[in-house]
């Protein structure tokens, strides 16, 4: 695979939306229809979550 | 239990785990959908994953002890040897020995779309990983 790194920007939001998903609580919200990444949030509306990631510690 | 071979894995199947991944599946463009296959007395997911910029092929195993046993996942997608990816390309998720109930499988609480976006979010990690050499979130115990 061709791997597309992301830019600084796109990084950053992406690693605080991880940590947020760990730490805080925080949902993030993945595209409905293409499963990418769109943020993070604290709530979650009924039509959103089945893209949303629950804040659920895994090992990793 | 078996999933295909008892009355409970078979309720689980159909009250459970395929009314969510049709759910997942509603308004997803039709190469994202979660594909399901038969696969002896167990049940493969396979879907893609585009966490960022990088799409991910993936498949999810659910073996006829699931949903007691975790799920299976691994990256059909090469991709670098990593944290938490075991042999096989397979996803290092959960591990049933911790002493730590977060970082257990409970079937009480998750279905096999819940293992979809914990792949998700692996591949996020992964995306960041590439580029820094630091996985972003802590290690669990």
């Amino acid at each position: 695979m061709d791997f597309r790194p992301l830019n600084d920007k796109e990084r950053q939001k992406l690693t605080d939306a991880l940590r947020g998903n760990a730490q805080s609580n925080l949902a993030i919200l993945m595209n409905r229809r293409d499963t990418s990444f769109v943020g993070a949030t604290e709530e979650v509306t009924d039509e959103e979550v089945i893209s949303a990631i629950k804040s659920v510690p895994c090992h990793y | 239990m078996g999933l295909f071979d008892s009355d409970e894995g078979k309720r689980r199947l159909l009250t459970v785990e395929v009314p969510i991944i049709e759910r997942y599946n509603q308004e997803r463009d039709a190469e994202y959908r979660i594909q399901l296959q038969r696969q002896g007395a167990g049940l493969m997911l396979r879907y893609r994953l585009k966490p960022m910029h990088n799409i991910y092929e993936v498949e999810t195993r659910l073996l006829s002890s699931y949903p007691t046993t975790p799920p299976e996942t691994r990256a059909l997608t090469p991709i670098k040897p990593c944290p938490h990816l075991l042999q096989g390309q397979l996803l290092c998720m959960w591990r049933q020995g911790s002493s730590w109930s977060t970082s257990r499988w409970d079937p009480a609480r998750y279905t096999c779309v819940f293992a979809v976006q914990s792949a998700w979010r692996w591949l996020a990690c992964y995306e960041v990983w590439h580029d820094t050499g630091e996985w972003p979130l802590p290690d669990a115990k």
